[in-house]
């Protein structure tokens, strides 16, 4: 986006404040690069961007329509070093930050935001989620093959009738000896169908704690895939523990720990949802764009028309808010340094952009975007799920208002 | 094995900012564009690449591949791009862009290719800006260097290379010694295009150049970046082509639709005399 010179910051600032007003006019749209602070954040975006576009792009609309995960892709994912990225180097990973694990997910969602959700399921739900929350044995036993993808990860929270109320999870683990049993039922969870490895969410005394499990444990299966609208081209199924014997040194973190690690987790989830969702509105952005340009009605271009106008105005302005809300919230997000208030905002906002920028998509292409040659219909169909998925839109609104009010009370 | 790959940037077409000619038609304005390596050129590193490992996964490096580009401060975008995508090492050469032509540019290759000794310069068969293709022919014509153009195909063998070359009606194989200059065709980066004396005969690439990979994004800052001085490769920096005005294309005209193939047979012969 160009920042026109000719607009003097004076018209905004006091005279007496030219100093600002020189330094923010130094500081051109050139300089300041939001969406990519450093080089290596550009390169990674370069890199990605061309992936989706050479090699995801003609893969999504195949799995789409099988509802099936593309797990040869997710391992070429893993050859390109984006399985670990915000693992630390020295663990094998690429050691970068939540802006780089934002980046990738907007990237891929602009070509296929199904298979981006399986991307995330592994690498964020599973992969950055273990590696924070395990020990040096633990991340030893269990990184090196989801970091190449010969194992494929999930991540079982949900269950069939605790969603949101998270604490209301049935699945329990008793300590047996040296050993946990659990048992207990997980819903709704992504790449159940294709998982190798599970981190797994249960009570053990009532406390909420976090184990990895791992799919040729007696007693542990999964169902599926459950049919859904959109994001097929990731697998979703249930998990079932029927008296699953997990030792006890697949323990991640302390027993009772399960909620410190899911809490921490969250935030770079609900961030790089929030970026899928951007990632669906710069696609249907240009695709609208793209066909009102083309497209004639009344002997002249479509995009000369009010009703059209608003249409893509609308959409552009919410599109460059979101953006604007999770690359500064990706700024300001890390493990040491959390954000829960930014990475919330960020999903409640973003999401409903994606969903109304897709649906304007369709509308300004009218029937032909109710087909499925545009795409739009696609992404319309897996935009609303980041409604829903790691975290309702109400469940966003709930903690918004519950950290304001901790902090109101501080 | 030691290979000399040198990459121009060139105005990236997908961008929505054109190549613009002002009305003077005296140059080209550059402002605003944005810019990608010219994609012969990156054919060259890939192949570079495939020549210098041995094909294994994780794949390890069997020889160095040095990266050269001409040009200001802002062209070092390109040779880490480059140095992301597995390259050792990267050299630019200072240099105003509408300061040198392809002559130029050979002779100053010449000068580095003495000082650094590569058994092999790979490179592009010519830039898509200009599309000149000379400076691969100059260079090994100053050299005296074995020369192979638009290669397909590259098997190395001891002591040198053997190039597949695609003719009409066929592919041409020659033999070149090191050192040599070889420049290089699309065809190159196909899945069973080149292959090491370290690579086995099954081994099959992915299609194309690779990507960047994450870890090696994050080593790319860490890896040489040297700058040398055009003045020092070559002390007679005149130019053999000068450009006397630029024109876009004009507009293409609209098709018609024909009849039938008797009223096409018509106009190819009356109008187009095509026929």
């Amino acid at each position: 986006m160009e920042v026109e010179p000719q607009i003097c910051c004076a018209q905004f600032f006091q005279p007496d404040q030219s100093a600002i007003c020189t330094s923010l006019r130094a500081m051109s749209a050139a300089e300041f690069d939001l969406e990519n602070p450093t080089e290596e954040h550009r390169m990674l975006r370069a890199m990605v961007r061309d992936f989706a576009k050479t090699v995801v792009e003609p893969q999504a609309d195949e799995h789409d329509r099988s509802g099936t995960l593309n797990v040869e892709l997710l391992r070429r994912l893993g050859e390109l070093g984006l399985l670990g990225v915000t693992v630390p180097a020295e663990d094998g990973g690429a050691g970068m930050d939540a802006l780089a694990a934002v980046l990738v997910h907007h990237e891929l969602s602009k070509a296929d935001p199904g298979f981006c959700l399986a991307y995330l399921a592994h690498a964020m739900l599973f992969v950055n989620n273990l590696y924070y929350a395990a020990n040096a044995e633990q991340r030893q036993k269990y990184l090196p093959k989801v970091l190449t993808g010969e194992h494929v990860g999930a991540m079982g929270m949900t269950e069939p009738s605790s969603g949101t109320d998270v604490l209301g999870m049935r699945t329990v683990a008793r300590r047996e000896g040296n050993h946990f049993v659990l048992k207990g039922h997980k819903a709704l969870i992504t790449n159940a169908v294709d998982a190798h490895v599970f981190l797994v969410y249960a009570k053990v005394d009532d406390k909420i704690t976090t184990f990895v499990l791992e799919r040729t444990m007696p007693g542990l299966s999964t169902d599926g895939p459950t049919k859904k609208m959109g994001m097929r081209a990731s697998t979703m199924g249930e998990v079932i523990f029927d008296n699953v014997i997990v030792p006890e040194e697949n323990v991640l973190g302390q027993v009772g720990g399960g909620i410190r690690n899911m809490m921490r987790n969250l935030e770079i989830e609900r961030l790089t949802l929030a970026a899928m969702s951007l990632g669906i509105a710069d696609r249907c952005m240009e695709i609208m764009t793209t066909y009102a340009s083309e497209r004639q009605s009344f002997g002249k271009p479509i995009s000369e028309h009010g009703q059209i106008q608003r249409y893509i105005g609308e959409s552009y302005a919410k599109t460059e808010a979101a953006r604007a809300l999770i690359y500064s919230v990706a700024r300001k997000t890390g493990p040491t340094f959390r954000n829960r208030l930014g990475t919330d905002a960020s999903k409640l906002f973003a999401a409903p952009v994606g969903k109304e920028v897709a649906d304007n998509a369709m509308q300004v292409l009218g029937g032909w975007g109710y087909c499925d040659e545009y795409k739009v219909e696609r992404f319309l169909r897996d935009a609303k799920l980041l409604e829903i998925g790691g975290g309702t839109l109400e469940s966003h609104q709930k903690n918004i208002t519950k950290e304001l009010m901790r902090s109101g009370a501080a | 094995m030691k290979i000399l790959v040198p990459l121009k940037r060139v105005a990236d077409p997908d961008n929505a900012n054109k190549v613009k000619i002002p009305a003077s038609g005296a140059t080209i304005e550059t402002t605003g564009l944005e810019w990608k390596p010219n994609p012969f050129d990156e054919y060259a590193l890939e192949a570079a690449l495939r020549l210098t490992e041995d094909g294994k996964a994780p794949k390890v490096r069997a020889g160095e591949v040095v990266v050269v580009t001409f040009g200001p401060k802002e062209t070092e975008t390109t040779l880490r791009a480059a140095l992301a995508t597995g390259a050792d090492r990267a050299i630019r050469v200072d240099a105003a862009d509408d300061k040198l032509d392809g002559h130029l540019v050979a002779r100053a290759l010449k000068a580095l290719v003495e000082r650094e000794k590569p058994d092999l310069v790979l490179m592009g068969k010519q830039a898509v800006d200009g599309d000149s293709n000379q400076v691969g022919q100059i260079l090994a014509e100053q050299l005296d260097y074995p020369m192979a153009t638009f290669a397909a195909t590259m098997k190395e063998e001891a002591g040198g290379l053997l190039v597949g070359r695609e003719v009409d009606g066929g592919v041409i194989t020659l033999r070149v010694k090191f050192p040599a200059v070889v420049t290089v065709d699309l065809r190159i980066v196909a899945p069973t295009s080149v292959y090491s004396m370290k690579t086995a005969p099954a081994f099959k690439y992915n299609d194309g150049v690779r990507f960047a990979a994450l870890p090696a994004i994050m080593a790319a800052k860490k890896k040489p970046l040297a700058e040398v001085k055009l003045a020092d490769l070559a002390a007679d920096q005149g130019l053999r082509v000068t450009y006397h005005g630029f024109q876009a294309p004009p507009a293409r005209k609209a098709g018609i639709k024909v009849k039938d193939v008797t009223d096409l047979v018509n106009r190819l012969k009356n109008e187009a005399k095509a026929l």
